[in-house]
């Protein structure tokens, strides 16, 4: 611990900017599993027979990143809101993770078209045919699907659930779809641009001005998490529900954000950069934070768990009841020790907390954690939704790997590409040295 | 003149500042005194650093308070509520506890119960942390006492309000009462005071 105080006359004028030749292994890594990643999807997507499964694929891996992107806004909004200082020196990180909303939004587009969504959705299915019976009988598609539950009781929530799950209003699946990356994308934007402002004229409004942009904006922020979660997974199933599932999926995306952002971190002081201002009261302060996660986490996944299980209610169980039996229960298992106990355990005493080596070995764990978390989420329902009959899908995993490296590959590229494009941290707030010196 | 015996607790010194009372404090720790302390009407960033204050031990007792917690609320609820230790083989404990399956909605009484025991052991982990902490911190400190030496000093009643002091103890072995002194006053101590106590 140095008790040297550092100053702005310790640091270089401008910031530091980060060069991309530097990281040129990793850039090109990123880039050639996404490249590689980009034509597999090409191939299982184009093919009719891969292309049911690979469906699941996507939307896992598009839902992973996903998670990332939310906890980049859920931090710099948190930060800005709670008018805190100690995080000045690594907001601008967390600004760029959230500006990949938009890049994500691109990727994700395939979800939106039926040769894809109607492996995924079977809710659709019942809507494009009562729409098909609407525009055969001149009427709208509730009336339709209100005719259709008539015959077939099974689709009697669908009607119910109309308002929302629906691709026939204002308020539709398809829409929300597009607004959640809007949403994100205008959060990190907006936010970004202040502090950008900030380093040509140093005022100090540009910092007012995000806090109560934060306030106001961490609202829709939440509905996003919210709605997302609910919209791509939860309605997997549309006979399921949860009303934790909101709050779940945020904690993941929290959790594992902070991981990501020690690795980072830690990947671009061994480079040369954030000596002088990221120090190891950063990284107890970071530790704590995933470490508050972690049991966050753990309380919200077993108050989940605990309602359904004790209420009982059949639609509400089929979700656990797949996810524990067969192979899955292992899964179940691992996620509750891994996720949970595992991280806790470790991140309980502070020193370990204090220390690179130990919190990079966590934060590799947690990311790799929070996968099997996703996976675990998204893909026991391939099997049954596919008619499969078998836990798994043979052979599928391979367009999960593929689907994985294409999209977290070209994020991955696309983040440390941005990265050089600014100072790595606000070199004129107000804050700044407030956040060096920070002591905890 | 009184004759009532007293016996000397240390050296009380006041400090003009937050700023003089810090690099005082890096001083004395550098000296290698033990028994010593600062005073202040509040907290200061980093002089526990300053003071060379190692970490307590007292989080390793919590750890096991809280173990102790999680591991009663199981037993209790395992063993009066469920089958889950004759399920072990450990069917002898019937006798004693007189295990009483609670059947909830139809739902085994076994290992399987296990997550209807989860609240308890959390609440119970939460509590026993919590006993261990106070507690724990009250033995730490020394609390409850009646007195403290100190508070024969009429100038230390300033510490609750806008008094920086240090205080030496007689007990430290690295006291004496000349060269304590003059440490103190060469690192700027002002208001050096002796004191005594009734036995």
């Amino acid at each position: 611990m140095s008790d040297h105080h550092v100053s702005f006359k310790d640091l270089p004028a401008g910031g530091e900017k980060f060069e991309p030749a530097k990281a040129s292994k990793l850039i090109g890594l990123f880039g050639a599993l996404g490249g590689l990643g980009i034509l597999g999807s090409i191939y299982f997507f184009m093919n009719s027979a891969t292309r049911p499964a690979f469906s699941y694929s996507w939307l896992f891996a598009i839902f992973f990143a996903f998670t990332f992107v939310c906890g980049g806004c859920f931090w710099i909004l948190l930060h800005n809101a709670s008018n805190s200082s100690w995080g000045v020196v690594i907001r601008r990180l967390f600004e760029n993770l959230g500006m990949l909303a938009i890049p994500l939004g691109l990727l994700a587009l395939p979800l939106l078209f039926e040769p894809v969504n109607k492996h995924l959705y079977e809710w659709m299915n019942h809507h494009r045919t009562a729409a098909a019976h609407a525009t055969h009988d001149h009427t709208t598609v509730a009336e339709a699907l209100h005719h259709m539950a008539e015959e077939n009781p099974h689709l009697h929530p669908l009607v119910e659930k109309f308002g929302y799950l629906n691709n026939s209003t204002w308020f539709s699946w398809n829409v929300r779809f597009v607004a959640y990356f809007l949403i994100l994308g205008f959060i990190a934007y907006s936010l970004r641009k202040k502090f950008l402002t900030q380093e040509q004229d140093g005022s100090i409004k540009h910092t007012i001005s995000a806090r109560q942009f934060a306030c106001i904006t961490l609202f829709p922020f939440a509905l996003t998490v919210t709605f997302a979660a609910v919209d791509w997974l939860m309605s997997l199933d549309y006979l399921w529900f949860s009303t934790m599932w909101g709050v779940y999926i945020f904690a993941g995306c929290a959790w594992s954000s902070m991981a990501v952002m020690l690795l980072l971190v830690t990947y671009l002081r061994s480079l040369g950069y954030l000596q002088k201002v990221v120090t190891m009261e950063h990284y107890h302060l970071m530790g704590k934070l995933l470490f508050a996660f972690t049991v966050f986490w753990a309380y919200i996944a077993f108050s989940q768990y605990f309602l359904i299980w004790y209420a009982n209610i059949p639609e509400e169980t089929r979700f656990y009841f797949i996810r524990n039996s067969e192979g899955w229960r292992w899964v179940s298992i691992f996620i509750v020790i891994g996720h949970f106990i595992g991280p806790f355990v470790v991140l309980l005493s502070q020193p370990r907390k204090k220390n690179p080596k130990v919190i990079c070995a966590v934060a590799l764990w947690v990311i790799f954690m929070h996968l099997v978390d996703i996976y675990w989420n998204v893909v026991p329902e391939r099997a049954p939704s596919l008619g499969v009959d078998s836990v798994l899908v043979a052979g599928a995993w391979i367009g999960d790997a593929v689907a994985l490296c294409a999209v977290v590959g070209t994020l991955g590229y696309l983040y440390l590409r941005g990265l050089g494009s600014n100072s790595l941290y606000a070199w004129r707030d107000p804050r700044l040295i407030e956040s060096i010196n920070v002591k905890n | 003149m009184s004759t009532t015996l007293k016996r000397v607790h240390g050296y009380l010194a006041e400090f003009d500042s937050v700023k003089d009372l810090y690099h005082a404090a890096e001083q004395v720790r550098d000296q290698g005194f033990q028994r010593w302390d600062c005073h202040s009407p509040f907290p200061i960033h980093g002089l526990d650093a300053a003071m060379g204050v190692k970490r307590s031990t007292l989080p390793w007792f919590v750890f096991f308070g809280g173990m102790a917690g999680t591991s009663t609320a199981f037993i209790m609820q395992s063993l009066t509520q469920s089958t889950f230790w004759s399920d072990m083989g450990m069917g002898f404990l019937e006798k004693i506890a007189e295990t009483y399956p609670t059947v909830v909605q139809a739902k085994p009484t076994g290992f399987v119960t296990l997550p209807a025991f989860f609240p308890v052991m959390f609440e119970l982990t939460i509590l026993f942390s919590a006993f261990t902490v106070l507690f724990g911190l009250l033995a730490f400190i020394g609390l409850p006492r009646w007195n403290h030496p100190l508070f024969t000093s009429k100038r230390f009643e300033k510490f609750s309000d806008d008094g920086f002091f240090m205080s030496i103890e007689a007990r430290d072995p690295k006291f004496s009462q000349e060269g304590t002194k003059s440490l103190l006053e060469k690192i700027g101590a002002k208001n050096i005071e002796l004191v005594e106590d009734d036995i």
